[in-house]
């Protein structure tokens, strides 16, 4: 079960309105690499993990995606709530702004809503490993996108930091693939799937 | 941790390999927390992130209150903070006693920062209601600002 905790996991704290920024950065609420999807595709794939390590790591790094998507919800919030009439007109927030006024909605910075087709889980522990391992990468390169084109220092600090958690969490699943690997035939690892071929593995 | 660490790539085709962590000494938790990580060995930096310091100012007028929630506040982030990295890092390597030790120290902090928070200003969890000296006549969510607006707390 989930508990909160009435703070953020990293301080959000934007004097400036800018809803031009705002579009973008909302991508990674409810974009095809944002911290919405990460979240559901670690807590989804966790239950069929073979090796309990593994799903306790996906579970870890699941809740910690949760507040990366609390943070990035707070950003996109704090550039928009003084926004003005004039605001919305001139700054490419407009179409947003008619759907949503300034509600908070997961969608792509492009406008695509947020969809489940955009992360797997496979039943396949390598499989779902490898998926992990790309989509930390997916995301760091949105984040370096999103600092190549941003300089308010109040929006920099907390991308900074979400970019570098990417890299932590692919290290973390490059040691759980390891892990995972080393309750396999080391000779074939494609000879079963341990998730479903579930008896023909060596349990850890 | 068993033979196929020595040599794990040479030997399996069609299949990756990510090196395993060694332990590197952590960064203080103020820097690891504007980092992004604990660990400086994983800290591989973008050209266009500079460095860059908290930026929530004590206002002049708040006085004592205030600078004493802001710095009970920020210690709490950051020492919550470490122990997510360790977390992730232990999940992976239980058996690393150093790792052990520093997670097992903050832990005990994180616990009576919280309560500290709870006694002195208001909860932000339901357990440290009552671990701290909280007054029982005040539940609910209208003390403190919500964790989003951005406050200086
Ligand atoms: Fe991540």
């Amino acid at each position: 079960m989930f508990v909160y905790e009435k703070r953020l996991q990293f301080p959000v704290k934007i004097k400036n309105t800018n809803p031009d920024i705002a579009r973008l950065i909302m991508s990674q609420y409810g974009g095809p690499d944002g911290e919405l999807s990460a979240s559901m595709r670690y807590l989804s794939q966790r239950y069929t993990m073979p090796v309990k390590k593994v799903g306790g790591l996906l579970t870890d790094i699941g809740t910690e995606e949760l507040n990366h998507m609390e943070i990035i919800c707070a950003m996109v919030y704090q550039l928009t709530r003084d926004l003005s009439e004039a605001d919305v007109k001139k700054a490419g927030f407009d179409a947003y702004y008619i759907d949503h006024t300034k509600g908070i909605w997961p969608q792509a910075a492009a406008g695509i809503p947020f969809t489940s087709l955009e992360f797997q889980s496979k039943g396949d522990a390598i499989t779902d490993l490898f998926e992990n391992l790309a989509a930390e990468q997916k995301a760091r390169t949105v984040y370096e996108n999103l600092l190549r084109v941003i300089d308010d220092p109040d929006v920099v600090a907390p991308l900074k930091f979400l970019r570098a958690r990417e890299i932590v969490h692919f290290q973390r699943f490059g040691e759980a693939l390891e892990m995972t690997k080393d309750t396999l035939d080391s000779k074939n690892f494609y000879h079963f799937n341990s998730e479903f071929d579930r008896m023909k593995g060596k349990i850890l | 941790m068993d033979s196929s660490s020595l040599c794990p790539c040479s030997e399996h085709l069609a299949m990756a390999t990510v090196p395993k962590q060694e332990w590197c000494e952590p960064y203080d938790l103020i820097t690891a927390l504007e980092e992004g990580t604990i660990f400086p060995c994983l800290n591989l930096t973008f050209y266009k992130a500079p460095a860059n310091k908290c930026h929530c100012k004590t206002h002049s007028m708040s006085g004592d209150v205030q600078k004493n929630r802001e710095e009970m506040m920020s210690r709490l982030t950051a020492v919550s903070f470490a122990i997510n990295d360790l977390t992730l890092y232990l999940d992976t390597h239980p058996d690393c006693p150093k790792g052990r030790e520093l997670f097992y120290q903050l832990l005990e902090e994180r616990l009576s920062l919280l309560t500290a928070f709870s006694s002195e200003f208001y909860p932000l969890t339901q357990t440290s209601m009552i671990t701290g000296n909280y007054d029982r006549m005040k539940y609910g969510w209208t003390e403190g600002p919500m964790p989003w607006e951005g406050a200086c707390i």
